[in-house]
């Protein structure tokens, strides 16, 4: 029974309780998400380049691995500016709770950012390409869990029915594959060929079509199976509060991406991609946005 | 030793004597709430009836506040309350987030996360929850699930069939339990919030940290 329809047969009216409390988690928790999203996603991208075109990605061994190392730090500071107790971090790796995903992930990200440090190193100090390839493999696989981390905290969220793991993980990933193509090419896509571009949006418009599918089956077909998921999906449907900031995320950051790199194939200009990049880059974070703000809409009791 | 509470929301008269004895007793900051007592009217004039919940920590057995948090300032203790230390909280809000009861809350002072601890200092020195004293109908009982002669026990006992936990499907498995509940009482989807309809209609959000 949809909850519209259980409210009719109640009629039940809360008449004296709190305020709902206000939003939890803010909008630099999206910033948290939207830069790691591009941290993590160019080293996959990079690790791509150098596997599939060695001579044009070279050059941006070093590079890739500064814009990594500050989009990482964007997500650990908005980390912090979001605590209530920011001067208590330390207290995560002093008394580490190995149940909760934010330990983990907190701990896993501080490694990630070593070993970005010592590709900066291999790459900028020694110049030594040989051993910065060994050792990106395994900061790529490091990325792989950073990446999923955040799907896992908000699957501890009980209360948050709308964040279930296997879609979270998976967005999670496709975000960091469109993020990390759409800076590349939006960046670095001026020193690359056509073909290389066209691989970078490729990714591109196969992880924005990817996303919209989750996003869409969630939509459609979530409030089918849970009375609490359908009353948070209110919030994006008919005039809900959150309706427009969802499909404006919805067509900037995959519909329009996707159309213009169809177009960008008949005429090979980059310029197109890089509006796409732009409008993904955009779209990607209103898209966070939406789906962390509406579960904390719902009154909890 | 397993603490639990029960609410009878047949005795409940919505007094909300609870509510301020917890506010006196844990010194609980204006704009937030560790025990709260809902009203909730059914029915269409002249048919109607309102409905009191009391509202506090679920003391889950699966606590996933306890699973979330970082540093394990949400902790249990022997007796099975769902503690929390403030010195140790970073303020990360996950518990908050995690709760499905809404029953923890930032406190705007120390910008710790807080919440119901079934006054675990009180129980300490074997006196009874604040909330317990004040209630005039002995509506709220408390005690030892684990001691089949305990009131709560007896009391299980004697309702079953009746006993009520708040989100099951949520698979917390809470030490909170309520007599007489029902779906307005205890589903927060069962109910209309309508703005203007509410005492405080008019305060649409809490503040729940200083800098948000």
């Amino acid at each position: 029974m949809a909850a519209h329809e259980i409210l009719a047969a109640t009629n039940a009216v809360v008449t004296l309780d709190v305020a709902i409390p206000g939003t939890v988690w803010p909008w630099l928790v999206t910033v948290n998400m939207w830069a790691k999203s591009i941290g993590t996603g160019v080293i996959f991208m990079l690790f791509l380049l150098l596997k599939k075109y060695p001579d044009q990605a070279g050059q941006l061994r070093f590079p890739v691995t500064v814009v990594s190392i500050i989009f990482i730090h964007i997500f650990l500071l908005f980390t912090l500016a979001d605590l209530h107790q920011p001067w208590r971090m330390w207290h995560i790796f002093f008394h580490p709770h190995w149940s909760s995903a934010i330990t983990v992930g907190a701990w896993m990200a501080t490694l990630f950012v070593g070993l970005l440090f010592l590709l900066a190193f291999l790459s900028f100090i020694k110049k030594d390409n040989a051993a910065f390839d060994k050792t990106l493999p395994w900061v790529v696989a490091l990325a792989v869990p950073v990446t999923l981390y955040t799907a896992a905290l908000m699957s501890q969220c009980t209360a948050r029915e709308l964040w279930q793991m296997p879609a979270e993980s998976a967005q999670m990933v496709f975000a960091a594959l469109l993020a990390g193509s759409a800076f590349m090419i939006l960046v670095f896509g001026g020193k690359l060929s056509w073909e290389a571009n066209r691989s970078l949006s490729n990714i591109l418009a196969l992880s924005a079509f990817m996303a919209f599918v989750l996003y869409m089956s969630e939509y459609v077909f979530g409030p089918m199976k849970a009375e609490e998921l359908a009353a948070v999906l209110e919030y994006i449907k008919g005039d809900g509060p959150y309706t427009v900031q969802f499909w404006l995320g919805q067509w900037m950051a995959y519909l329009l991406p996707m159309l213009l790199i169809v177009f960008s194939r008949v005429s090979k200009s980059t310029s197109i991609l890089k509006l796409a990049a732009i409008l993904a880059l955009v779209g990607l974070y209103l898209v966070k946005n939406v789906w962390l703000m509406i579960p904390q809409l719902l009154p909890m009791s | 030793m397993q603490l639990g509470f029960l609410v009878d929301l047949h005795l409940c008269m919505g007094c909300k004597g609870c509510e301020i004895a917890c506010k006196v007793e844990n010194e609980v900051p204006l704009s937030t709430w560790r025990l709260r007592v809902k009203y909730v009217d059914v029915g269409t004039f002249p048919e109607t009836k309102r409905t009191f919940t009391p509202l506090r920590c679920n003391h889950c057995e699966n606590a996933p506040c306890e699973r979330i948090c970082p540093v394990s300032a949400l902790h249990y203790l022997e007796n099975g309350i769902v503690n929390i230390d403030k010195e140790r909280c970073i303020g990360c809000a996950g518990c908050v987030m995690a709760c499905p009861y809404g029953a923890i809350y930032i406190d705007p002072q120390t910008q710790t996360a807080d919440k119901c601890t079934y006054c675990a200092h009180r129980i300490a020195s074997s006196m009874m929850p604040a909330c317990v004293v004040a209630c005039p109908v002995q509506a709220n009982i408390f005690g030892d699930l684990d001691d089949a002669t305990s009131n709560i026990s007896k009391y299980i006992q004697t309702n079953q069939g009746n006993i009520q936990v708040r989100k099951p499907e949520k698979g917390t498995n809470p030490h909170h339990y309520y007599v007489n509940g029902g779906n307005v009482t205890l589903n927060p989807l069962a109910s209309h919030r309508v703005d203007g309809h509410s005492l405080f209609g008019k305060i649409t959000t809490l503040p729940v940290g200083g800098h948000h």
